[in-house]
């Protein structure tokens, strides 16, 4: 704790020795009367003591989701008392405190105050709440005390999810059941196909109409429904930032709706965060992984780099075959261009969601900067057309649109054209 | 009318610190007014002004009132006791400044063959204070 002195009490001190002086010095009482106030409130000043001020915050959930608010409890005691203590919790710019974070109370001798702050999450992350600011004062204001108390509070705000109807199926299935008809033939429900019956073909398969009319044994084929390993491939090298709006908030967005969905369906899914930070998360199922890759994504902030890397420092099992790579990309980065070229090239099934940023870059009409914003589109579209020639779907997402959009034109491509 | 001119320009003074300096600039502006004032009663003559300890008061409260003007410019919400409690304060302490300072007003009175005492104890209260400012002051 740090102790501080008004200015009053500086100036105080030098009022009343000035008119003392000066009483003497003139042989007149007026002097020693103007400096009899301030000597009083001199005494008064010195007289404080220092205060012993302990606090305590706690917070009502440790994991909310973005938009939600926090209630945070923050409980203030001394043991002599203060006559004024304020009370500050610094929160990160992400979040707000709908009161006003600074608060004054009285505190009598041995009593526990509490102030409730209530803290809107603005924006998706983990965060540190906790340390509060304190600085006590006497009642006078003469004399004030400052420290740091209390231990930091985790909190993570998980992104806000999308409702999703329809998802990008994979071309290729895995082994292990799931929910995806799978384009190979086994046991299942969904009906594929005819065919003459084998030595080791079981007898609830025989299609008894189709053994009548062609007088020998058919059976019936099935696609089985299996699981799929989706890796979400998110790039974390370049973001625009506008006015509180960013693409990489909105990918973080679209990849916590996207793993949320296809774990419902009992797939596998993996994270790859691309960027400056490298991260990864081999594909999994189940209710801790959808945990782990959103706690994976709260820390997916864009770190500016100028390393070159590629996919080659990925661990293999991240990236498993037949797996479907979604990538989530402003596109504006080579980096992440030539990486994923790198993958089509190795023969991953590979869709790019284009995070468009030009909602956020939009150049005043008639200014000079509109002939570089046309380039910049110009390059946007070539680069679009380079995955297009290898067979890369790539479906830009506007800021105004549902991420169901983009996917469903992903869809649509697929039905027209399939990659070798 | 002349006598309203260092009340005036005290004021004025009070009022261009208080928008341009803020708190450091007050303790000046208290001086000045307090000794202009004093000023303007040793020129009057030798008679002792029996209004000294009102002034002194006043002066304390432009201090403190100027103070907690500044200090609400911080816009920390406090609750109502806190406001009350430093109200009660700023008077207990004006009244007491004001007996205090009518008190040595009134000693100043007693007769001249007590006056060694007196001066000896004044000097020692103006080593006290200026020692307890140089002290506040390096703190």
């Amino acid at each position: 704790m740090t102790g501080y002195t008004s200015w009053r009490l500086r100036a105080y001190a030098a009022l009343a020795a000035a008119g003392l002086v000066a009483g003497l010095t003139l042989g007149r009482v007026e002097p020693v009367a103007l400096a009899a106030p301030f000597l009083l409130a001199l005494i008064a000043g010195l007289a404080t003591q220092e205060p012993d001020v302990s606090v305590r915050l706690s917070l009502d959930r440790d994991r909310v989701i973005e938009g939600e608010e926090v209630v945070a409890t923050v409980a203030v005691s001394s043991e002599r008392g203060v006559d004024r203590c304020e009370l500050f919790v610094p929160v990160p710019p992400e979040l707000s405190a709908t009161r006003g974070p600074t608060e004054a109370v009285h505190l009598r001798a041995g009593e526990e105050r509490t102030v409730e702050l209530k803290i809107h999450c603005d924006r998706w992350g983990a965060f540190s709440v906790g340390q509060a600011l304190f600085r006590a004062r006497d009642t006078l204001g003469l004399r004030s005390w400052e420290g740091v108390t209390g231990e930091p509070r985790p909190l993570r705000v998980f992104p806000r999810e999308e409702t999703l109807r329809n998802l990008v199926p994979p071309l290729e299935t895995q082994l292990f059941a799931g929910n995806q008809v799978s384009r190979a033939r086994g046991e299942g429900i969904e009906f594929a196909d005819l065919r003459e019956w084998r030595p080791g073909d079981r007898l609830r398969r025989v299609n008894w109409r189709a053994t009548a009319q062609r007088r020998s044994l058919w059976v019936n084929e099935q696609n089985p429904e299996l699981n799929t390993d989706v890796v979400l491939f998110l790039d974390t090298y370049a973001e625009v930032r506008a006015e509180g709006r960013s693409t990489n908030d909105r990918a973080v967005h679209a990849a916590a709706t996207l793993a949320r969905i296809y774990l419902q369906r009992k797939d596998r899914v993996g994270l790859v965060g691309f960027g400056g930070f490298v991260s990864w998360l081999v594909p999994g199922s189940g209710t801790r992984q959808l945990y782990a890759i959103v706690e994976t994504l709260l820390t997916s902030h864009v770190v500016h780099s100028f390393v070159l890397r590629g996919v080659d420092v990925l661990p293999p099992r991240t990236l498993p075959p037949k797996a479907l790579v979604l990538a989530i990309t402003p596109l504006l980065d080579t980096r992440t261009a030539a990486a994923l070229l790198d993958l089509r090239a190795r023969g991953y099934d590979l869709i790019v969601v284009e995070v468009s940023p030009l909602e956020l870059v939009a150049p005043a009409p008639g200014s000079s900067l509109e002939l570089a914003h046309r380039l910049w589109r110009l390059s946007r579209g070539a680069l679009r057309w380079r995955y297009e020639q290898v067979g890369v779907p790539v479906v830009t997402w506007r800021e105004d649109e549902p991420l169901a959009v983009p996917l469903e034109e992903v869809n649509a491509f697929r039905h027209l054209a399939r990659p070798a | 009318m002349v006598a309203f001119v260092p009340g005036l320009a005290f004021g004025g003074l009070l009022l261009v610190v208080a928008l341009v300096w803020g708190g450091p600039g007050l303790g000046a502006a208290l001086f000045l007014g307090g000794a202009s004032w004093v000023a303007a009663v040793a020129a009057a003559g030798a008679s002792t002004d029996s209004t000294a300890p009102l002034v002194a008061v006043l002066l304390l409260l432009c201090g403190e009132l100027s103070a907690w003007s500044f200090d609400e410019r911080l816009e920390i919400r406090a609750e109502r006791q806190v406001y009350w409690r430093r109200g009660a304060a700023v008077t207990v302490l004006a009244f007491a400044g004001l007996v205090v300072a009518a008190l040595v007003v009134g000693l100043s009175a007693v007769g001249p063959n007590h006056g060694l005492g007196w001066t000896v104890l004044g000097a020692a209260a103006a080593i006290g204070a200026a020692g307890t400012g140089i002290w506040v002051a390096h703190r």
